[in-house]
């Protein structure tokens, strides 16, 4: 059997590339990150960076012009990607679920909520008769927050609060071992969201669940994640206990972001503006990807993509670290 | 909508009023009424008063279902006629239009789920074809090809004479029975499925088929025994070739829309959701995206129940099917002013119903209208 | 906008004024045209596109054939569509030869002529329904969309009440109260659809229009509600009026070949009639031993509606608002 302490999803060199009619766009390259069983991951970026791209490789949920052209997505120590589709189907939902970043239309407007949720523990044999499949609804429901007897209403009576929090039962009703948010709280306003995250993120803690937690929100992360994934450009340009990047982030693009959203940890840094816009992925910059907005950016960024440097778990990709205790390795 | 038959009604008294001869004249001077029943008329129809108390009293004999007295069926009343023919249309075009729908609805969700491919180009060219196909020529097409060709069914017409001569029931009778045997066949299917969805997966739907078969079996065996079951196949036998006529004209409309609209509900994000769910391909399709994609079709529907509507007039007048739109255009064509009337009139309560059907299953499929 | 003086302007200014007005309008125009230009490109990218403008072009030109082979090298006495009649054959209907390319009908007249004599016909019935629809459809829409409310209330009640008459039934039973020659068919056709299903999508298009900036600008600079409407709002509604002029041309075609057939249109010769001709003398369930009696004119009727059509949905993926239908 799996070892406990073997992380529960290994993601090894990834790559992903659209088809489009510009040509090839590289959405995620070369992407590697482990998590632990239990804990939370962040991944953060601008909008555009590959975030929604590298959630839906790991559901294999990929449109038909989308191309996976290397890479590892090992979990417990088996390769998804190398399942049939029927095999994969079958581990969607029971094992990995996700909440999705447009959450408003993800519930099917004809059917009842609870008819939507029974429907997942039903294909998934999560239990065995139909009274307690809706036992288990009710159940979530009142996890997440709601009152059961909106199971019988249909999506259209329910406010965007509420179907996020539906959506999240929803997420929950097969007892996934990995459980993948999206942006989930980005289309609701700041009180709802802030009351959502917590109980996420109590959710997550009460059911030893993994969770990986996508937002463009750096405060968010800073909240809610145990480790997080900075991405820009489609590529994991660093990453860390999220305690150690947001003290001391070491790639010029993590210490931007979180300038634009001042005072996590209370401290004082000088207000790096992040000017200009991500490139454009069919067409990008050559070197390091944010040479062109970088305000430490060298000859050598231009020309050569960065190596890694690393200290202990924490790693970056750029040519002049700002903490300097990140070195190369080798 | 009411509105329509109303509208119906008036522009086809104010057209006949129109006519050089007027209104009045064309009862009066019909040669074939006897003096007293031609004074009857005239009071029954208020035909010496002016003009707009004649339409009220137009209106009161519409309304009242009292539409006069054929001229080409003298001395038959128009209702009558039309009560024995209404029938026949209604058989021929609401199975027409069920099957077309199902078979396009069925087409078109395939089509769009997988995408490009051979099929996909053969069932919209052959699709685009039919639709656009001059109805008329097809119809003849049809009936040279499997009724003289291959010989497989009658040419036209409800009935075959030689095989009702010697038969002590009428054509009526027998069709009467056929249409409470469908009826009651319909009502049991229906509640079959209830009860099955009632029970939820308690019992597996594959008891349903044979269930429903075992009804249909019955009551084809009691046409068997009946006596009259030679007759009721002859009216069947006579069927076939029109509804298929005219299934195949109308089911490409459906089809193409729902390929449309099934393209747009494929990127809906609840179809993703499906998906990321883990229910089986056939299941995202037909539950979800398949589920939703109907709504707009069956809006639209209420303009394929009038195409087909429009459809069945030009069908019945090439397979001589004697329904409302035969009776229309020989109607027109003898001159016989009152069947003309009547005919369009239930033409019109006809289109009233097709809508009314569709508002009334819109509600039942999308359950955002309902709960308003 | 200028004020008119108490007296009327003096002519001057009234043609200033005037040509003012029509260079604006131009302007106007020529902005239209140019969107139409650079969708001209998509609609020929498409097959169905140009397939369609093909098939089109192709009948254009055999309706222009016909006077001018009438006057060159066809007798009239032989090949007139109506009165001719072809001595030579010993039997009509005769097969094609090639005196008579498509054979002779079951009266002894040029199968040919008849084809291109009625392409004409066809042509002037389609492009004026069409042209009737789009003229009440547009003026409608704008109306309805400008005024809103009871007015609008009203057209879209009409609007709903067309749709649901069965077109061709209809057409029937007033081709029995008054002859119906090509010129009523297309009135009637034109406004069943003019105030029908056009008069409702033109008016969606006229909404959307209504909240554009530059209406509220011409209403500060003093522009009347016909102004508006006329120079601001109808412009912009003639690409998707002339989509909806393609599906009406297909209707009003289909529906002039079914009147005819069933033998209850007052007109000279057209493919229906053909058809009609060739059916009440029995000779189309001969199937394909004459053929020429209803491959060409059936052919025809279905070729142009559906170049018609195809035309309409590949016009449709140039301007297309993606409007919804009502209901939803
Ligand atoms: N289906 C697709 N086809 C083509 N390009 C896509 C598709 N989905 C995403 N992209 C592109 O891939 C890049 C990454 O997108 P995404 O993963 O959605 O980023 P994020 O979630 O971080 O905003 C973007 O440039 C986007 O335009
Ligand atoms: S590698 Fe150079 S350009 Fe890239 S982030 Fe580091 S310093 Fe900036
Ligand atoms: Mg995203």
């Amino acid at each position: 059997m799996t070892d406990r302490r073997d992380p529960l999803l290994k993601v090894e060199g990834l790559s992903l590339s659209y088809q489009t009619r510009q040509g090839e766009l590289q959405a995620i390259r070369d992407v590697s990150f482990e998590l632990a069983r239990g804990s939370a991951l962040g991944l953060v970026g601008e909008s555009g960076c590959g975030k929604t791209s590298v959630a839906n490789c790991l559901m294999r949920l990929l449109p038909d012009s989308a191309r996976l052209s290397a890479g590892r997505v090992l979990l417990d120590g088996q390769d998804i990607l190398l399942l049939t589709e029927e095999e994969m189907r079958l581990l969607r939902w029971r094992r990995i679920s996700m909440v999705f970043q447009a959450a408003m239309n993800v519930l099917d407007p004809v059917y009842r909520v609870g008819q939507q949720i029974v429907e997942a523990i039903e294909t998934h044999g999560v239990e065995s008769t139909e009274p307690a499949a809706r036992e288990r609804v009710a159940r979530l429901f009142r996890l997440v927050g709601l009152d059961p007897k909106l199971t019988e209403h249909y999506p259209h009576e329910f406010s965007g609060g509420m179907r996020q929090r539906a959506v999240i039962a929803m997420a929950l009703s097969c007892d996934p071992d990995l459980m993948i948010a999206d942006e989930p709280t980005t289309a609701l306003d700041v009180i709802v969201q802030d009351r959502i995250l917590r109980e996420l993120k109590d959710i997550q803690q009460q059911l030893a669940m993994s969770l990986i937690y996508i937002s463009h929100d750096i405060a968010v992360v800073a909240e809610v994640t145990d480790v997080v994934g900075v991405m820009y450009a489609g590529r994991l340009v660093e990453m860390g206990d999220t305690a150690d990047v947001f003290r001391a982030p070491a790639h010029p693009y993590t210490a931007a972001l979180m300038s634009s959203f001042p005072s996590i940890s209370g401290e004082r840094r000088p207000l790096i503006s992040l000017p200009g816009e991500p490139p454009n992925l069919s067409d990008p910059p050559q070197g390091c990807p944010f040479h062109p907005r970088c305000a430490y950016a060298t000859d050598v960024c231009r020309v050569e993509y960065p190596p890694e440097v690393r200290a202990g778990s924490h790693r970056a990709a750029c040519w002049h670290p700002l903490d300097a205790t990140l070195v190369p390795q080798g | 909508m009411v509105l329509t038959l109303f509208l119906i009604i008036t522009l086809t008294f104010f057209l006949v009023e129109a006519q050089p001869g007027d209104y009045a004249s064309f009862y009066v001077l019909n040669p074939d009424l006897p003096p007293e029943v031609k004074d009857q008329i005239r009071a029954a129809f208020g035909l010496d008063r002016p003009v707009w108390q004649q339409y009220l009293i137009h209106l009161k004999n519409t309304v009242t279902g009292n539409l006069g007295v054929s001229f080409g069926n003298y001395p038959r009343p128009v209702i009558d006629v039309l009560a024995e023919r209404v029938p026949r249309t209604l058989v021929l075009f609401l199975t027409a239009t069920a099957v077309s729908f199902y078979i396009g609805f069925f087409l078109g969700k395939a089509i769009a789920w997988r995408r490009g491919g051979l099929f996909e180009y053969a069932t919209t060219i052959s699709g685009a074809v039919l639709f656009t196909a001059f109805t008329p020529a097809f119809a003849l097409m049809m009936i040279w090809v499997f009724a003289f060709k291959l010989g497989w069914f009658p040419v036209g017409k409800f009935l075959d004479p030689l095989v009702w001569r010697g038969a002590d029931v009428s054509a009526n009778y027998v069709f009467g029975n056929m249409l409470l045997s469908a009826g009651a066949f319909i009502v049991f299917a229906l509640l079959v499925m209830l009860l099955l969805k009632r029970f939820g997966r308690a019992v597996p739907s594959v008891v349903a088929l044979p269930i429903v078969l075992g009804g249909a079996a019955v009551i084809v065996a009691a046409w068997a025994i009946s006596g009259i079951g030679g007759l009721a196949l002859d009216i069947v036998k006579h069927m076939v070739l029109p509804v298929a006529t005219l299934t195949l004209i109308s089911f490409a409309g459906t089809m193409l829309l729902t390929r449309n609209s099934m393209l747009e509900t494929i990127r809906e994000d609840y179809v993703m959701a499906a998906r990321a769910k883990g229910l089986p391909d056939k299941q995202v399709r037909d539950r979800h995206a398949a589920r939703n994609a109907m709504l707009p079709v069956v809006t639209s529907l209420v303009y394929s129940l009038i195409f087909a509507i429009d459809g069945s007039v030009i069908i019945e007048s090439v397979f001589s099917w004697p329904g409302t739109g035969l009776t229309l255009l020989q109607a027109v064509r003898s001159e016989d002013l009152p069947l003309v009337m009547g005919a369009i009139l239930f033409i019109g309560v006809l289109s009233l119903l097709a809508h009314v059907v569709v508002d009334v299953l819109y509600v039942y499929l999308d359950p955002r209208i309902r709960y308003q | 906008m200028t004020t008119p003086e108490p007296f009327g302007p003096t002519p001057e200014i009234a043609v200033d004024a005037g040509s003012r007005r029509l260079r604006f309008v131009l302007a106007r125009l020529r902005l239209v045209w140019r969107s139409f230009r650079s969708g001209g490109g998509t609609f020929l990218e498409s097959q169905m596109g140009r397939l369609s403008l093909f098939i089109i072009i192709v009948y254009a030109l055999m309706a222009v054939a016909h006077p001018i082979l009438m006057a060159s090298v066809w007798d009239p006495a032989t090949y007139d569509p109506v009165t001719g009649y072809s001595f030579d054959q010993v039997e009509q209907p005769a097969p094609p030869s090639w005196k008579h390319p498509l054979g002779t009908d079951p009266l002894g007249r040029d199968v040919l002529s008849q084809l291109l004599y009625s392409t004409r016909s066809e042509f002037v019935l389609g492009i004026t329904a069409a042209l009737v629809t789009v003229t009440i459809a547009t003026f409608v829409g704008a109306v309805a969309a400008y005024y809103g409310r009871v007015v609008d209330a009203f057209f879209m009640r009409l609007a709903d009440l067309m749709i649901a008459l069965p077109a061709i039934s209809l057409l029937i039973v007033l081709s029995a109260l008054f002859p119906l020659n090509l010129f009523y068919l297309a009135l009637i056709i034109g406004v069943l659809s003019g105030f029908g299903g056009t008069a409702i999508i033109l008016k969606s298009q006229a909404l959307s229009i209504k909240v554009k900036p530059f209406i509220e600008a011409a209403r500060v600079a003093g522009g009347g509600h016909f102004h508006i409407i006329f120079v601001h709002i109808i412009p912009h509604l003639l690409p998707l009026a002339l989509l909806y002029m393609m599906f009406t041309v297909t209707s009003a075609i289909f529906a002039e070949a079914v009147l005819s057939f069933l033998g209850l249109l007052d007109l000279r010769m057209s493919w229906g009639i053909m058809i009609h001709t060739a059916n009440t003398g029995g000779y189309l369930l001969g199937g394909t031993r004459y053929w020429w009696l209803i491959v060409p004119a059936g052919a025809s009727i279905t070729l142009l509606c559906s170049a018609f059509y195809l035309a309409g949905r590949a016009l449709d993926e140039v301007v297309n608002p993606r409007l919804r239908q009502r209901n939803d």
